[in-house]
């Protein structure tokens, strides 16, 4: 499209340069507006876009725009020099401005003036062509640019409705119509799921004949359970009998004696109505207690609480706690068969030779005697002139020492039992040279002395202060002495082989009442008055320290597997204590009314036992297992009777045979009893 | 019969009195009637009436009655309804002379307890003492020799009763002194009274609690506080003794002094098995032997091999044990409760025992079954109390009551008495006890 320099018009200035400008037409669609004629420009952008379609390969080759600064305003360049750059980069220059008048004078001369339209952007006049100008001319009148355009042509109708039913679309069927519907499906899945869960149903649930117990209790009714609490109906008055009726059978009606008799009943015990006769039901009169009833069952309802009870059904055996039968934990120590007497004051203390053949006992008249646990013959007697507070067998079966508490000292003798052999071991053990005790001096009164007992052949050992209790190691070599008040020197270790002592612990928490050691580990323990303390003995240090909470610890004892330890106390209470488990007592069993007095473990069998002053000894099961995870079993299996009291003290000691389930006591009434299974 | 009559006539019950006693008490056999309440002695004077009528010159005595194989021990009617046997029937009553001591003889005094006594021998019962001497009674009367060497006391004594003549008897002891001795010596010569042992046989480690002689008294068996058991050769080793002997003499003579003229022997086999005290053996049979402990158990040992051939762990620590009964294979047992067991080994698969008897109150210390008899036991305890027992009542048949303290061991003599002695340091003798 050639355009012709000269002609100009100033009312379509920019706004016209898309139609000559075939090539940005498309870009400047949005900004294109011209005055008055908004409704055609749809119609009629059709013909130029054709048009600059087919012109396109021509034209846009042979003029290209010559600014480049593209879509920018124009006034960024209103003071510049140029108006932009081309395409080479290099500013084009701005022409030089005419004067007002020189343009008037030149558009007056020019004819085609009114064809010239200012080209801002190019800053180029162009001259639109006769045919250009017209195209815009139709378009300000709103009909097609083109000419040859008709907008309305005959409708040609390319479908034949002859002979057809009905219009049809004339799109071709969608795919839609011919794939399964994926909603449909997901409905129908729906639906057979609710058939096969029972959601949906079918047949029409049976009618069932609605009838319902017309005089039945409704507290009963299915009804009434669903909904609970809610609602709990009234007791129904009590259904009217044959006599209520208006014209009773004979037997009904009282006699004039009943009536009587009636008077002289308690008003409680009178009936309430007396049946009587009419003929008809005309005659029957007005009920004369209607209102009175009818009040009182309203106050009834009224007054009395219908609430539901809720009544736990508990049977009070289920919440003891499941022990086994004493059956099953047979066998145990229950019935006293053997007595052995013969010592002529209370026996204070006894213990079980380690085979079980022979017992030791000592008693406030001043002997040890020794016994045959098979006939309850006492075969030796000592007559050592002093309380025999305390007597321990040695636990080694090669060595029949016996210790024993005489007075304030301890007294090692030779038990002289069993065959030569450990008779001579045993006699050459207790040997001491005189000289062993010189050397003890030192810097005050020495805690032990070790002297030769002539009388008895054995050791004297001469405390500084007054021994309360001695014990063996299992060993056999080893035991210890306490000495309740000897401060710094109150525990002492002993070794009989090489006549040495010492006293290891220099501070304790207060009076220590017994020490023993672990019957395995090289492990001690002490008690004093509220705690049992636990000391490694290699390492010479506390381990561990065990509250027992009770007034006063009386005796201890440990089990053969060291972990548990039980406790008697003053007041009559007897603790177990698990040391894995806790530093408290496991459980605490008060069974005794007054002191207990010594407390002990059965070696083999699952039993202990503790003895009291109040002239009964207890015999527990306790069952520890070896896992970790279960608790010790306790179970109280028997309460020993037998023993007397004797100036207010019962039974001062129980020893476990160490293979029977047998249990020794020595009781204050100088008997020593033996309780088989 | 007019105490018969006498009772109600709708409570009797028809018997007849059967018998295998000999002629002279033998009762009619035709059925009479007697009353459903008479109890034993009831029965008892009927039968006696019935046999004073036969023969004028009858002397009452008591009898038992025993009813298919039931000894009566509850009147006949309650009897009867416990046993459901029906009352229709002609009840046959089987009398036996009634088992009670009629006789207690004077006791014979010791100086301590007696522990062991024997009376295997017809004409001497062996007594052994806590005092270390074994005593030799002619009738059960006089003390005629005094058997010494024991340092401790005897815990059990018995004949080895040779097939020879009888003035000669041979006796072993056992001791808590842990050693076992053999005496031989002539009952008729009593002087001298007192009598060392020929033979010493040492070996235990801890007291000897309980001997048996092998019924061919070739053997001795010895059960001890050291849990085994050990046999012994009694005349075997006396050759090869004699080296032993020089040996083990030259090493006593330092400890144990004065023995001389005697001959040492050790075991000849050594059982193991028991894990604590053996408190009683018994030697019934040749090849078996028979062993109670404090462990609980009962074992039999084959004596050829050594070897255990069966077990019975009882639950009780034991005392004593005996065998006797049919063909003598019933096992007695007692211990450290008041229950008498008896078991019955050849019976499989349990372990039950098939009689117990419970009357006594204390421990049982001795059972010994009668020599002849298969029904009889005799029982001490330690409550003082000797019990017979037939195995076919629950109840005892008798208890002497004639000690005042512990009884510790007990025995038949001439299948007659019962000889026990206890911690009161008597022997008893209750006699006339007619075991038929």
């Amino acid at each position: 499209m050639g355009h012709s320099d000269g002609d100009h018009d100033s009312d379509l200035s920019a706004d016209d340069s898309p139609w000559s400008e075939g090539s940005w037409s498309d870009d400047d669609e949005g900004s294109l507006s011209f005055e008055g004629s908004g409704e055609g420009s749809d119609a009629e952008s059709d013909e130029p876009d054709a048009a600059a379609a087919e012109e396109s390969d021509s034209s846009e080759d042979e003029v290209a725009p010559r600014n480049t600064v593209g879509d920018v305003p124009l006034e960024w360049y209103k003071n510049e020099e140029h108006i932009g750059y081309d395409i080479t980069g290099s500013k084009i220059k701005k022409r030089d401005r005419e004067g007002r008048i020189e343009a008037y004078l030149r558009n007056a001369d020019d004819a085609k003036n009114w064809r010239k339209i200012y080209d801002e952007y190019n800053d180029e006049e162009v001259q639109i062509t006769k045919e250009e100008a017209k195209i815009i001319s139709r378009l300000l009148k709103g009909k097609t640019p083109h000419t040859n355009v008709d907008p309305y042509p005959d409708y040609v109708d390319w479908f034949e409705y002859d002979g057809k039913g009905h219009p049809l679309s004339s799109t071709p069927e969608p795919k839609r119509r011919f794939v399964p519907s994926k909603w449909e499906q997901k409905k129908v899945v729906k639906l057979v799921r609710a058939i096969r869960k029972g959601w949906i149903k079918f047949d029409k649930p049976k009618e069932e004949p609605n009838f319902y117990l017309l005089w039945g209790d409704e507290t009963d009714t299915a009804d009434n359970k669903r909904q609970g609490l809610s609602y709990i109906p009234a007791p129904k008055p009590n259904l009217p009998g044959h006599e209520e009726s208006y014209n009773p059978s004979v037997e009904y009606i009282p006699t004039q004696e009943e009536i009587d008799s009636y008077q002289l009943m308690y008003e409680e015990d009178r009936p309430k109505f007396i049946p009587r006769r009419f003929d008809c039901l005309r005659s029957v009169p007005a009920y004369e207690k209607a209102l009175r009833e009818g009040f009182d069952r309203c106050l009834d309802l009224y007054l009395c609480p219908r609430t539901r009870k809720k009544r736990i059904n508990i049977d009070p055996e289920s919440l003891k706690p499941k022990l086994p039968s004493k059956k099953d934990l047979r066998p145990y120590p229950r019935m006293c068969y053997l007595q052995f007497k013969g010592h002529n004051g209370p026996v204070k203390s006894l213990s079980v030779e380690a085979t079980g053949q022979w017992i030791a006992s000592g008693s406030s008249d001043g002997s040890i005697r020794v016994w045959e646990v098979e006939t309850g013959r006492c075969i030796k007697v000592w007559n050592v002139g002093g309380i025999v507070h305390r007597i321990v067998w040695n636990p080694s079966p090669d060595r029949h020492i016996l210790a024993a508490v005489v007075d304030h000292d301890l007294l090692l003798l030779n038990a002289e039992v069993g065959d030569e052999e450990v008779q001579m071991k045993t006699k050459g053990l207790l040997q001491i040279e005189e000289l062993a005790l010189e050397e003890d001096t030192g810097d005050k009164k020495p805690a032990v002395k070790w002297v030769k007992h002539e009388r008895f052949d054995g050791i004297m050992l001469i405390h500084h202060k007054a021994v309360s209790t001695v014990e063996w190691h299992f060993k056999g070599d080893y035991f210890t002495t306490v000495v309740p008040s000897g401060d710094s020197r109150a525990v002492l270790l002993h070794q009989v082989s090489k006549k040495h002592s010492h006293h290891p612990f220099r501070k304790l928490p207060g009076l220590p009442i017994a020490a023993v050691f672990h019957p395995s580990q090289k492990m001690f323990f002490v008690a004093t008055k509220k705690f049992v303390q636990v000391y490694d003995l290699q390492k010479a240090q506390l381990v561990k320290k065990l509250e027992s909470g009770v007034r006063e610890i009386s005796s201890i004892s440990i089990h053969p597997g060291g972990d548990n330890v039980i406790v008697g106390s003053k007041d009559g209470k007897l603790c177990w204590f698990d040391t894995d488990l806790s530093t408290r007592p496991y459980k605490t069993l008060k069974t005794h009314s007054k002191d207990i007095t010594n407390v002990t473990f059965h070696r083999k069998y699952p039993l202990f036992a503790s003895a009291s002053e109040d002239c009964t000894a207890y015999v527990f099961h306790g069952m520890v297992y070896s896992d970790l995870n279960q608790n010790p079993l306790i179970v109280p299996l028997e309460i020993l009777r037998g023993h007397l009291s004797s100036d207010g003290r019962g039974v001062l000691d129980c020893k476990f045979h160490p293979r029977q389930p047998w249990l020794f006591t020595a009781g204050a009434d100088c008997v020593i009893r033996l309780y088989c299974d | 019969m007019d105490a018969a009559g006498a009772s109600d006539p709708s409570r009797q019950v028809r018997v007849r009195f059967v018998t295998k006693l000999p002629p002279p008490l033998r009762a009619p056999l035709t059925s009479i009637a007697v009353p459903a309440g008479l109890t034993r002695m009831g029965l008892s004077e009927i039968v006696n009436s019935l046999l004073l009528a036969a023969s004028p010159g009858h002397q009452a005595q008591p009898f038992d009655f025993l009813v298919d194989g039931e000894l009566v021990r509850l009147p006949l009617q309650e009897f009867l309804l416990a046993k459901g046997i029906s009352a229709e029937r002609v009840l046959e009553l089987e009398y036996v002379k009634a088992v009670a001591p009629r006789k207690q003889e004077d006791p014979c005094p010791h100086d301590d307890w007696v522990s062991a006594v024997d009376g295997s021998n017809p004409s001497f019962v062996l007594t052994g003492c806590y005092d270390g001497l074994a005593r030799i009674w002619r009738d059960a009367a006089e003390c005629t020799h005094v058997l010494e060497g024991h340092s401790d006391g005897i815990t059990s004594a018995r004949f080895i009763n040779k097939g020879e003549t009888e003035d000669r008897l041979h006796v072993v002891t056992a001791s808590k002194d842990r050693s076992l001795r053999l005496f031989r010596f002539d009952t008729s010569v009593t002087i001298p009274k007192h009598i060392g042992a020929y033979k010493i046989l040492r070996g235990h480690a801890s007291s000897v609690q309980s001997i048996a002689v092998d019924p061919s008294t070739d053997m001795i068996c010895s059960g001890s506080w050291d849990s085994s058991i050990k046999l012994w050769s009694v005349e075997g080793c006396e050759e090869d003794g004699d080296a032993v002997s020089v040996k083990k003499r030259r090493t006593n003579s330092d400890s144990s002094g004065p023995e001389e003229s005697q001959f040492e022997g050790s075991a000849t086999s050594t059982f193991l098995g028991h894990t604590q005290c053996v408190s009683s053996v018994a030697w019934p049979e040749q090849q078996t032997i028979y062993s109670a402990s404090w462990d609980h158990s009962v074992r039999q040992w084959d004596v050829q091999t050594g070897k255990e051939s069966w077990n019975m762990v009882c639950g009780k620590a034991l005392n004593c044990l005996d065998c006797g009964g049919e063909s003598s294979s019933l096992i007695s047992a007692g211990g450290s409760d008041p229950v008498l067991r008896v078991w019955d080994p050849r019976k499989p698969g349990t372990l039950a025992p098939i009689f117990q008897f419970s009357s006594h109150k204390s421990w049982i210390s001795a059972c010994k079954w009668h020599p002849s008899s298969w029904f009889h036991l005799v029982s001490s305890s330690f409550d003082g109390k000797v019990m017979l027992w037939d195995l076919r009542t629950a109840w005892p048949l008798a208890s002497v009551e004639a000690h005042k303290d512990k009884v510790l061991c007990v025995d038949w003599w001439k299948g007659d008495s019962v000889i026990s002695g206890g911690a009161d340091s008597k022997l008893c003798i209750a006699s006339g006890i007619e075991i038929v």
